[in-house]
């Protein structure tokens, strides 16, 4: 399991994360991001690469 | 920020040798684009914007404070401003831009900033305050987001700029008019079509010079009129140092005779690039997916050439055609834009009302090249798969 934190402070809700780990991240209708606090570990990838390209530096992984 | 994100894609991938980053600033690569919006508006400490390590097996030895004057191709070795020389198997150029500055005939220094770096950021954000007259020469994104900012804090604000409109060659002129009329809803002013031909003041400058013969008054001048690549220490290798390294679609640097060299990469702002998704001509791309995309791209060539066969698919992998990605933030409003816009030769809008939230197409030739719009961005984030590939 690898678990994931949003700082939403950050977050500016452009939804980069969403097109790197659809499964994990998405807007919601009035454009702001919602996300699953928990994945098994064929996310990792896709998670560790929406952290990467997040503009804010909002998203933390811990495995 | 393309270092960092070499060294952490070749771990990744596996890349089994040492792996030095070398960088004239003291800082531990960090993010840009909070300097010209949160790291303006408020007091932030530089653990904001570092980015932070996250692999323990990064292992990456760090070089900072100390730049690299010149490479040697023929000697395989780069010589560090303190006379260090470091020899190397593969070299990433990743030293990105640095911003231009004007000379005028009072070539005044007193109150005037550029906005490029960490420091830089630090700077304006101590000579600013409420009541401050901030002149901003310059209307591409940098200049209007931190002119948005320092509106906030309170500064009277003016933009000088050449153009008609602001970012309208860019976003187009419908586009670019809205913004200004937003900007100018928040009270900032803009002098387009115009130039500042001289700074006026003793030591620190209090007015500015327009070509029109108007004089504006001014404490702090910030320049945001575009970037110069920092390539002068490739120089005297018989590479193509036109605005950027050259480099051919796998991001190896292009010789001048127009052969690809192995073992030399050009990553992030300092690389023009043919981006074969649009069959364009090579060109600096001067935003924040860049540098990641190109460092993926980059240590997946350099692994190929050290453990060949080592990652499935790897062998045999298309031209580098990444998707340009771009958001900007000013006042209460976000500016997110995919794919190159200013390639249009038709422009629709496609969704909303100008005064509110709006998506716009961008096409050539009726294919879809670019998608940008305020607000809206489930919507235009859907849209980005539908550019062209
Ligand atoms: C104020 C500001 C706001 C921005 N906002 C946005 C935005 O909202 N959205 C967006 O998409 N993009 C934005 N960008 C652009 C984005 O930040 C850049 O595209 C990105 O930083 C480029 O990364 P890079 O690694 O190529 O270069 P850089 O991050 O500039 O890194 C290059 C490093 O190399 C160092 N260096 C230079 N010469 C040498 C030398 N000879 N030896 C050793 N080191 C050297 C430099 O000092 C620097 O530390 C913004 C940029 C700025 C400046
Ligand atoms: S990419 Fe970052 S800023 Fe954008 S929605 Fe995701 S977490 Fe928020």
């Amino acid at each position: 399991m690898i678990t994931i934190k949003v700082d939403m402070d950050k977050c500016q809700h452009y939804g980069q994360c969403v097109y790197e780990a659809p499964n994990i991240f998405k807007l919601n209708e009035n454009d702001k991001l919602e996300y699953l606090a928990s994945a098994d570990e064929t996310e990792r990838e896709n998670v560790k690469s929406a952290s990467d390209i997040c503009p804010m530096q909002a998203i933390q992984v811990f495995e | 920020m393309g270092g960092l994100r070499t060294a952490e894609s070749l771990r990744r991938y596996k890349y089994p040798g040492h792996i030095h980053i070398l960088g004239d600033e003291w800082h531990m690569p960090y993010n840009r684009p909070p300097l010209s919006k949160s790291l303006l508006a408020q007091d932030q400490e530089f653990a904001q914007v570092s980015f932070p390590i996250k692999s323990a097996d990064l292992n990456t030895e760090f070089t900072l404070g100390d730049g690299v004057r010149q490479l040697s191709m023929e000697q395989q070795s780069v010589t560090l401003q303190s006379g260090k020389k470091i020899q190397f198997d593969f070299l990433v150029a990743a030293t990105g831009l640095r911003s231009k500055k004007l000379v005028f005939p009072n070539n005044l220094q007193g109150g005037r900033f550029a906005l490029r770096t960490f420091d830089d950021a630090k700077a304006i954000r101590q000579a600013v305050g409420s009541g401050k007259e901030v002149v901003i020469l310059g209307s591409g994104f940098i200049g209007l987001e931190v002119a948005a900012t320092l509106k906030g804090l309170g500064c009277r604000v003016k933009i000088v700029a050449m153009e008609d409109i602001p970012l309208g060659l860019i976003l187009g002129e419908p586009f670019g008019e809205e913004i200004r009329r937003r900007h100018e809803t928040k009270g900032i002013e803009f002098y387009l079509n115009n130039r500042v031909t001289d700074l006026v003041g003793n030591t620190a400058i209090t007015h500015v010079k327009l070509v029109d013969g108007q004089s504006l008054t001014c404490d702090i001048f910030i320049e945001a009129i575009g970037s110069a690549a920092n390539v002068e220490w490739l120089e005297g290798n018989e590479l193509d140092l036109t605005d950027g390294l050259l480099t051919d679609s796998s991001l190896r640097a292009v010789k001048s005779n127009g052969t690809s060299v192995s073992n030399l990469f050009g990553v992030g702002d300092i690389a023009r690039f043919p981006n074969i998704r649009f069959e364009l001509p090579p060109r600096r791309i001067e935003h924040w997916n860049i540098p990641l995309e190109s460092s993926r791209r980059t240590a997946r060539e350099i692994v190929r050439q050290v453990v060949p066969g080592s990652i499935e698919g790897f062998e045999s992998e298309d031209g580098f055609n990444p998707l340009p990605t771009f958001w900007s933030d000013q006042f209460e409003f976000s500016i997110l834009s995919y794919g190159e816009p200013r390639l249009a030769d038709e422009i629709r809008l496609l969704e909303g009302n100008l005064g509110e939230e709006f998506i716009f197409a961008y096409l050539r030739e009726g294919s879809l090249v670019g998608v940008a719009g305020i607000g809206m961005k489930s919507k235009i984030n859907e849209m980005r798969k539908d550019i062209i590939k």
